[in-house]
This record gives structure tokens, C-alpha cells and sequence, in this order.
């Protein structure tokens, strides 16, 4: 038996009852035993005993109550008696737990998600004093960077800032070696001093090694660390891994620490990926101030209690004096201003922000119609059952009392909703889970954590303070007598009463109708955008994304030794129809090269700049996507490296360029542009295509062909060292060819190992982005919205009914027909719903600001969506109130005024 | 609901609050349990004053809240398990005061019934 048993044992409630039950009954055995030794017999004195006694149970129970026993007690009697409520009256319970589990789960799904993207934890220590630090202009243009001397400035002289570390990319593609393996990691260049700005230190190795400014002038050159998941993929956990020599690309370096699990810098959703950081150490060009200087980036811990504006404002005074220190007069410009940002801000993507933060208000809205429908519930309830509150309160129950038995109803009510809604959030979650699109990067793996269950339970105690307790207040104020006077369901629930039930229906009407239409607009929005012409075929194509090793065939022609043999051999896959190369697939936004062209180079007259998009393809890329020609040619074998350069451009391209703008095939057979020596003729102009979003019309674009790239063109390295995709049409199912694809990538190249496939359909769903998440989730949202409002308006009618059979039987038995007792009852209903809809519709308008930037296609104010999102709440709303009306109407005159 | 005319009894209520005086005053002569308090009150009090059961037990359980008194279980002479209450030191005090307070509205009530004669 343990303490808290034993303690409970002597000390409980249990315990109290039957040390007070023993104690009379030994009063009324001692009672007995002196009446029998005066004489009486047995039977007698106890019975005399008992008399003179009383009532024993009264007693005790008056007993038990002076020693203020009865809470613990009464409140599992409440439960009790709760239970049995909930069995007597199972459609009830079931209504509301539904209803509040619906709303519950949904925020629960919806806070799970927001918490993973924007209330995460950084894996820093104290990440809110972490602030990136950048240069612009007065005018807002923002920098390139910043340099050593100013970050070395800044942190020796601010007093806000109390130590800062640099960073840089460490080249676009890099890979890490180790044997035949070669893994793309993604590595910085980075100031000793990172880790210790982070406050996060190698869980293997010593890091590296610091000066006194912690930026390392005089470190160990070429030394490097690991981040857990490259220690892990490529070094497979190697405890032994300190001190040893890596390649990563060409370049040897020594690892020196390898950083705890769940740490990344920059900051990567997917905790778990590949990095690498190398030693970067100021050079002889660092120390000077010029247009040539290395730019940085730079992120900055402040001072304990510092606020992030003091130190804004300090830096900028301090930026006066480091400007000056530049000699040319651009350079002095270019940085005149310290932009400060926290760096928790700085990781999340402003569009998925808005995203999650419409949906929440969504979800929140959802979550209030789903509590309002559980007090109208509960109201209706507490008014059926004025009669027995009102009973109740005649036999000595207090008010305290009853609202609390009526508050534990209502807590055990949610707290079931609650677990249910902890469910159906969690299965929303896993289901929806193929929904997000791959490029937000939303991590949807985790669970359901402490601050989600918190918010929950907050949740669920204010949703059941709210809905059981307002009801059970207004309940226990009603004068009991006459409830027991009137006595019966024919009592009115009082003209307040109704009034407030028919505002909380109009209300659930209108936010409704907000949800409804928030989600026509995005369907509209998704519907437009699915009919959008891309400007090529999507069906039955797989593209995988190269990064290029182009260490390895340096002093090679890409295109011979690489590009050329792994076409040859995608083509000769079974089952594929064609295969093609393109820097990057349309929509794929993984690699982007933008040129501008001197004007004065191209060949033609104008001298405008030609800001162009610039891919390299090859010509077998028109039969798998599919690019339509508008005029000229498209690249053949005509095309080779000894022969007249030439380019495709778009039609957005030739719009702008072509001699004769109102025609653009007029821009074919004119010079643009010098390819080496020899000025590239246009050959073709290509349909647009949608590029790097569905929403955004085309950009000019270039395109050159990949088998005329050699070498010794000036944008050979561009276009060809960074960045591949390699797709191709089939006849079979996609996914299929997924292996065999893989395996001839291998084959090709070891880095090509783990490229990511993905088909084409897919590419052109994650560009929906953000709005097909919140279609799908407003659907849902807006479908459960209708519904409870159905549910409600269901309710409040079939208990308005029941209330007023009486009055209904009158009129029948005065003589009105029974259709304008059916109307009477339709009309009532019709002037919430019409009410609803005007309120809901100022909602809409107003709310529609919210969404404004994510449609396409159609306005924040589209009429027709607004229309028919009322109409479907109209016509379900009087569907539902068609059923009670028909009850009232049939009422039997005889029936109902006998029932009195 | 008019209340239903009650025989006539021979016996005095206890006036209100007078019931915990009466029963730490028991109490000074020795523990006692329920029983025998409201069998002392009834004989001290020559049979008049009748200590109901209803009123008896509560008032235990709340005076032994206050403090003023503490319980245990033990045997009579008559070998009848019981549970005998005992007062506590606060208990003396209390009854200390009660006292004072309750010879102070005699001492007042008897003023008044017996008014001084005008001489």
C-alpha cells in the first residue's frame, strides 16, 4: 500500500462517511443498551432508540456538510448524473460533442501547422537576440552584402550588438566526398565566431579555433564542420571523424567539429539536412574598403535587454562614420543605411505566413460558430429543463450549486469533444499531409507537442466556460416559481431569451457566409489558374533536377562527355518516347539565370538593355513538353558547334525586340547578340510559357541550344556548370520508369544519386502554392461552417416549434389553414437567414482584403461567388428549417391543447 | 407551505449558539462521545434541555474544524466501541469567551425582566 493510498485510506472522503456512520451507530447501540437495562426489552429499545434519533441519514448528511466534506463528493455525483444525461439523451450529446470536437480539431490541425512553421524554437540558444544585420541605400535598395571592416566595426564599436559573425555561400554546388559516395551538401563560408553568436557548440571536436575579435585573421586555414545529418549520411556516424581530410568539390579540408542533431545554419526547415561550414578567414582583399571588397552576410547577437530599435538606431548613428570610410561616393551610398531584422522572422516564407494566418483567423472562426452552436444547444437545454433547475432550487439546492452541476455537464461534454478533437486533428494533419506543397517547406512529420496540447485545453475550458456556464448562469437566475407554476414545455422561454438565440443564429450565419465565400473566391481562384495555358504538356513526364559537378569535368565539354551520352541513354529506356534537357523546366524554380544584354552588343539598333531569362535546352526538349512555335524553327541537328549560332526566343521576347512590334514573328533571321565572336541569329519565337509562377505572365526568355555551348562561349559555365533538368515523356505510368531513371543517373555521374524525380503534374500542383493548401483547407472549413449552421438553425427552429405547439394548436382551431401556420413558421426562419446574409455579406467585404493578394482571375468582391455561397446557405437553411415547420403545422389542434 | 402544528414538548430548544458552549463545557470534566454529551446536557440540566441529534453531530463536526476540540476512538465501560471527544487548549479559551459573553446578556436579559423597583 502506498503513502498517498494509506493517507487516503484514513483521511478521504470515504474514509470521513464511515468513521460518522460508526459513530452513530454506537450512539444508538449505547441508547439501546441504557433503555434496556432499565427494563425494556431488546426489540423496543432499539426501536425507542431510533426514534428519539431522528432521521439518520439527515443527520449525517447535515453532518458531513458542517465539515465541508461535500465538494470532491459532489462533483462525482455531478459527473454521475451527467453520465445519465448523457445516456437519457444520446442525440444531444452527440450534437455537441460533434460540433465542439469539429471545431476543436480543426484548431488543433490548424495550430499544429502554425506551430511548426512560425512558433518553432530556432536551434540557438536565446534565438530572439539573433538579428541579420544588412547595408541599402537611403532609398531602400538594398545592398550586396557586407564587408569585413564594417562587420568588424559594428561589433567592436555598438554597444548594442555584442558579438556578430559573418557567412557566404560556399560555392553554388557543393559536394561532399567521402569514397565513391559524393553528396550535395549545402556549405557556408562562415566566421569562427558562428557557433559561439549561436550559442550552439560541436557535440564532437573543438569547432574552430578563435582570435580576440572572434573572426579569425590568424586561425587554421582549410578546416571544416559537420553538420549531424552529414556526419550521418556521408560518414556514417564516424566517431573517429575529427582531425581527417574531406574533399568537398575540389578542395581538401580537415574536420575539426560536428554539430548536434537538429542544428542547421541557415536555418532549414528539414533539420536533418546536409551541411557543411568551412573556416572562412578575412583576406588581404577584406581589409579594404572598395567596390571590389567581399560582401557578407551578417547575423548578430544583442546584448541581453537590448530592443531591437535601440539597436537599429545606435548602428545607423554608427554607420555615419563607417560610410565614410569608403572612398567612392557609390559605395558610400549603396550602404548608408543598417537594416536590422530578427532572424526568427527572416526564416519563415511571407507568403505561407499569410497563408497560415488567414487560415487561422479561418479556423478560428470556425471554432467560435462551432462554440455558439453549443451554447444555443445548451441554452435550448437549460430552458427544457427550467422545470427541474426550478424543482431543484425548491428543494434547497442553491444557485452555486446548480451552476456547478450544470458547468461539470458541460466540462465532461467538451473534455470528450476535446480528446475526439485531438484525434480529428491529427488525422487531418496525416491526410493532408500530401497537400502541402514541397516548396514551402512546411516539416509535417512531428506530433502534436506540449504548447499544442496547452492551447487545447485552453481551448476546450473557455469553449466549455463559454457555452455551459452563460446558460447554466441564466438558468439558475430564473425565479423558480413561476417555472413550477407554469410548469410544463409550454412555458415561454421569455421574450430575451429567444431574442439573444436569434442573434447567435444570425451571427453563425454571417461568419458562415464569410467562410463560404472565402472559399468560392480561392476555388474560383484555383479553377482559373488550373485553366490557365501553361504553354506546354504536363501529362506523363518525369524530370529529374541535377546539380551539376562541374569540378569534375573541368577542362571537358560538358556537353559531349556528360549532357550528350545520358541523354542517349534516357532515350534508349524502354517505354520512353523522347528526353530532354532544359536548364530548368517551366515552374520548376530550382535554378534561375537572368541576363542582361548590353543594348549595344546585340547587333540591333535600339540601345535598350534586354533583361532576358537564359536557358540552355536541347532540341529533343520540344517533343516532351510539347512548346508550341509560333513562328521559325526550333532546334535540329542543323544546329552544331561549328555552324551559325542561333537562339529561340518567346513571344514576350519578341514583343518587346522584334523590328516590327506589332508582329513578332519578324524578330526570325535578326541578329542578337554576339555567341563568342559571331553574332546568333533568332531562328524561332516560341508560345509563352508560364515560368516560375502560374500567376505571373511570362518573362522574356532565350533560349540557346545546348549542343552549340562549348567551352569557350562566355556563358557556357552558367548555363551549363549549375544547374540541369532532364525530362522525359513515356507511355507508361510515370512513377514506373522512377528506378530505372535513377539508376542510369548513377551510372552517370555518383552525385546524381539522390537527385530528386518528380513528375510534371506535381511541379505544376506545388506552383499553386499556397492557394490550393487554402482552397482545400477552406473547403473543409467552410463545408463544417454550413453544416453547424445547418445544425443550429435546425435546433433552434425544432425547439421553437416544440415551445409553441400550443400556440399553433390555437390557431388551428381558430381556423387558419395549415399553410399559414407552415409560412409563419418559414418566415421566421427566413428573417435570420436573410439577416445572416446581409451581416455575413459586410464580413465577406471587409474580409476580402485578406485573401485580396492570393486570387487570380477573380476579385475580393466577386458578386456571383458572393451570390451563390448565399444562396447555398439560404436554401440550406430553409431546408432545414422545413422539417420543424412542417411539425408545427401538423399539429392535431386537439392534441395540443389537451397536452396542456 | 404553513408548518404543520407541532405537539407540545416539555422540553426547551436550545437557543442558538448557546449549543457549542454547552457542549465545551461537557466537555471540561473529561472526553466524552456524542452520546454521553447530549446524556450530560439532558441530566445537568435537570431534563430540560433536550440536545437534538440533528444539531448534536454537526455541531461536533464543525467545532472539532475549528479546533477546539479532538477526537479518537476508544472503549466505554460498558466495552462499546465510541468515538470520545476531548477539548483542546484554543477550545478552553473559546469556551472562556463564550461564557463571558453569555453571563454578560443574562446579566442584561435579567436586567430587563426584572426592572429596578422606583424608590
Amino acid at each position: 500500500m502506498s503513502l498517498w493510498q494509506r493517507w487516503f485510506g484514513r483521511y478521504g472522503a470515504e474514509a470521513r462517511r464511515r468513521d460518522l456512520d460508526d459513530e452513530i451507530a454506537a450512539h444508538l447501540a449505547m441508547a439501546a443498551a441504557e433503555r434496556e437495562t432499565s427494563g425494556a426489552d431488546a426489540a423496543t429499545a432499539r426501536h425507542e432508540a431510533e426514534r428519539e434519533f431522528g432521521n439518520a441519514a439527515l443527520v449525517k448528511d447535515v453532518a458531513r456538510e458542517s465539515r465541508g466534506w461535500m465538494g470532491p463528493e459532489r462533483l462525482l455525483q455531478d459527473a454521475r448524473y451527467a453520465l445519465r444525461q448523457m445516456r437519457r439523451s444520446p442525440g444531444f450529446a452527440v450534437t455537441v460533442i460533434g460540433t465542439l470536437a469539429l471545431g476543436i480539431g480543426a484548431a488543433t490541425a490548424m495550430f499544429t501547422v502554425v506551430d511548426h512553421v512560425m512558433l518553432r524554437p530556432l536551434p540557438y540558444a536565446q534565438a530572439d537576440r539573433l538579428v541579420t544585420l544588412s547595408e541599402a541605400s537611403q532609398t531602400g535598395r538594398p545592398g550586396f552584402g557586407v564587408t569585413y571592416p564594417d562587420v568588424r566595426a559594428w561589433a567592436e564599436q555598438s554597444h548594442a550588438v555584442e558579438k556578430a559573425a559573418f557567412y557566404n555561400r560556399l560555392s553554388p554546388r557543393d559536394f561532399l566526398q567521402n569514397g565513391d559516395a559524393s553528396v550535395r551538401v549545402s556549405g557556408e563560408l562562415v566566421s569562427a565566431n558562428l557557433f559561439d553568436v549561436l550559442g550552439v557548440h560541436p557535440q564532437l571536436g573543438r569547432g574552430f579555433d578563435e582570435d580576440a575579435s572572434g573572426l579569425a585573421t590568424n586561425g587554421n586555414p582549410n578546416v571544416m564542420v559537420l553538420s549531424y545529418g552529414a556526419w550521418q549520411t556521408v560518414f556514417h556516424g564516424d566517431t573517429e571523424i575529427a582531425g581527417r581530410a574531406v574533399k568537398v568539390n575540389t578542395d581538401t579540408y580537415t574536420v575539426v567539429g560536428v554539430m548536434p542533431q537538429g542544428f542547421s545554419f541557415p536555418f532549414d526547415a528539414a533539420a536533418e539536412a546536409p551541411q557543411i561550414w568551412v573556416l572562412g578567414q578575412p583576406g588581404p582583399k577584406d581589409m579594404l574598403r572598395n567596390s571590389d571588397t567581399p560582401n557578407y552576410e551578417v547575423i548578430a547577437r544583442l546584448r541581453q535587454g537590448i530592443a531591437e530599435s535601440a539597436a537599429a538606431a545606435e548602428l545607423n548613428t554608427l554607420q555615419k562614420q563607417v560610410v565614410q570610410g569608403y572612398a567612392d561616393a557609390q559605395s558610400r551610398e549603396d550602404r548608408a543605411v543598417v537594416r536590422l531584422r530578427n532572424y526568427a522572422d527572416t526564416v519563415v516564407d511571407a507568403d505561407l505566413k499569410r497563408a497560415l494566418l488567414v487560415l487561422s483567423a479561418a479556423t478560428g472562426v470556425l471554432w467560435l460558430i462551432a462554440c455558439i452552436n453549443v451554447t444555443h444547444l445548451l441554452l435550448a437545454r437549460a430552458t427544457t429543463r427550467r422545470r427541474e433547475i426550478a424543482m431543484r432550487g425548491a428543494l434547497g439546492a442553491s444557485r452555486g450549486r446548480i451552476v456547478q452541476q450544470l458547468a461539470v455537464e458541460g466540462l465532461m461534454l467538451s473534455g470528450v469533444a476535446a480528446v475526439l478533437g485531438t484525434a480529428i486533428g491529427m488525422a487531418v494533419i496525416r491526410l493532408s499531409r500530401g497537400a502541402i506543397p514541397t516548396h514551402l517547406k512546411v516539416d509535417m512529420s512531428a506530433h502534436v507537442n506540449l504548447t499544442i496540447l496547452s492551447v487545447l485545453c485552453a481551448l476546450t475550458l473557455l469553449s466549455a466556460v463559454i457555452s455551459s456556464v452563460w446558460p447554466a448562469l441564466l438558468a439558475a437566475r430564473a425565479p423558480i416559481e413561476p417555472a413550477l407554476k407554469q410548469g410544463g414545455r409550454q412555458s415561454g422561454a421569455g421574450r430575451g431569451m429567444s431574442r439573444l438565440r436569434g442573434l447567435l443564429v444570425v451571427a453563425e450565419i454571417a461568419m458562415s457566409l464569410t467562410l463560404l465565400a472565402g472559399c468560392g473566391l480561392l476555388l474560383r481562384t484555383l479553377y482559373t489558374l488550373r485553366h490557365v495555358p501553361l504553354g506546354f504538356r504536363t501529362d506523363h513526364i518525369l524530370v529529374a533536377d541535377l546539380s551539376i559537378p562541374s569540378w569534375r569535368f573541368t577542362g571537358m565539354n560538358m556537353t559531349t562527355s556528360l549532357y550528350q551520352p545520358l541523354l542517349d541513354q534516357v532515350q534508349q529506356m524502354p517505354g520512353v518516347q523522347a528526353a530532354g534537357l532544359m536548364t530548368e523546366v517551366p515552374l520548376g524554380n530550382t535554378f534561375n539565370v537572368m541576363l542582361t544584354l548590353n543594348g549595344e552588343g546585340h547587333g540591333m539598333d535600339s540601345a535598350h538593355n534586354i533583361t532576358a531569362v537564359f536557358k540552355s535546352v536541347s532540341p529533343s526538349i520540344q517533343k516532351v513538353l510539347g512548346f508550341r512555335l509560333l513562328a521559325g524553327r526550333f532546334f535540329d541537328e542543323r544546329d552544331t558547334p561549328s555552324s551559325q549560332p542561333v537562339f529561340v526566343v518567346n513571344r514576350a521576347f519578341a514583343e518587346r525586340n522584334a523590328p516590327d512590334p506589332k508582329d513578332p514573328a519578324s524578330i526570325v533571321g535578326t541578329n542578337l547578340w554576339h555567341f563568342g565572336k559571331t553574332p546568333a541569329q533568332v531562328i524561332g519565337v516560341l508560345d509563352d510559357e508560364r515560368q516560375s509562377s502560374i500567376m505571373k505572365p511570362s518573362q522574356p526568355e532565350i533560349e540557346a541550344s545546348i549542343r552549340q555551348l562549348a567551352p569557350g562561349v562566355s556563358f557556357y559555365s552558367v548555363l551549363e556548370g549549375n544547374a540541369m533538368d532532364i525530362a522525359l515523356r513515356t507511355s507508361l505510368p510515370p512513377e514506373q520508369m522512377i528506378p530505372q531513371f535513377r539508376e542510369i543517373l548513377r551510372k552517370a555521374s555518383p552525385e546524381f544519386a539522390h537527385v530528386p524525380i518528380t513528375t510534371m503534374d506535381r511541379i505544376v500542383d506545388d506552383s499553386y502554392g499556397s492557394q490550393r493548401l487554402a482552397a482545400h483547407l477552406l473547403e473543409v472549413f467552410g463545408g463544417s461552417a454550413l453544416l453547424l449552421c445547418i445544425a443550429g438553425l435546425y435546433g433552434l427552429l425544432a425547439y421553437l416549434v416544440s415551445q409553441r405547439t400550443r400556440e399553433m394548436g390555437v390557431r388551428l382551431a381558430l381556423g387558419a389553414p395549415r399553410s399559414s401556420v407552415l409560412l409563419l413558421m418559414l418566415r421566421e426562419a427566413g428573417a435570420m437567414i436573410l439577416t445572416g446574409v446581409a451581416v455575413g455579406t459586410v464580413f465577406t467585404l471587409v474580409s476580402g482584403r485578406l485573401i485580396r493578394s492570393w486570387l487570380y482571375g477573380v476579385t475580393a468582391h466577386d458578386f456571383r461567388t458572393l451570390a451563390v455561397a448565399s444562396l447555398l446557405l439560404a436554401v440550406s437553411g430553409l431546408a432545414a428549417a422545413w422539417l420543424p415547420a412542417r411539425r408545427a403545422a401538423s399539429v392535431d389542434p386537439v392534441e395540443a391543447l389537451r397536452a396542456e | 407551505m404553513a408548518p404543520a402544528p407541532e405537539p407540545y414538548r416539555n422540553r426547551i430548544e436550545l437557543l442558538q449558539g448557546t449549543l457549542d458552549m454547552l457542549i465545551l463545557q461537557t466537555l471540561q470534566w473529561g472526553p466524552q462521545h456524542g452520546y454521553g454529551i447530549s446524556q450530560a446536557i439532558r441530566s445537568q440540566s435537570g431534563e430540560v434541555l433536550q440536545v437534538e441529534t440533528g444539531s448534536l453531530y454537526p455541531a461536533l463536526q464543525r467545532i472539532e474544524r475549528q479546533g477546539w476540540i479532538s477526537s479518537e476512538w476508544g472503549q466505554t465501560e460498558q466495552k462499546q466501541r465510541a468515538k470520545f471527544y476531548q477539548i483542546t487548549e484554543t477550545g478552553r479559551q473559546q469556551l472562556a469567551r463564550d461564557r463571558s459573553r453569555w453571563e454578560t446578556m443574562v446579566a442584561a436579559i435579567t436586567g430587563i425582566l426584572q426592572p429596578v423597583p422606583e424608590s
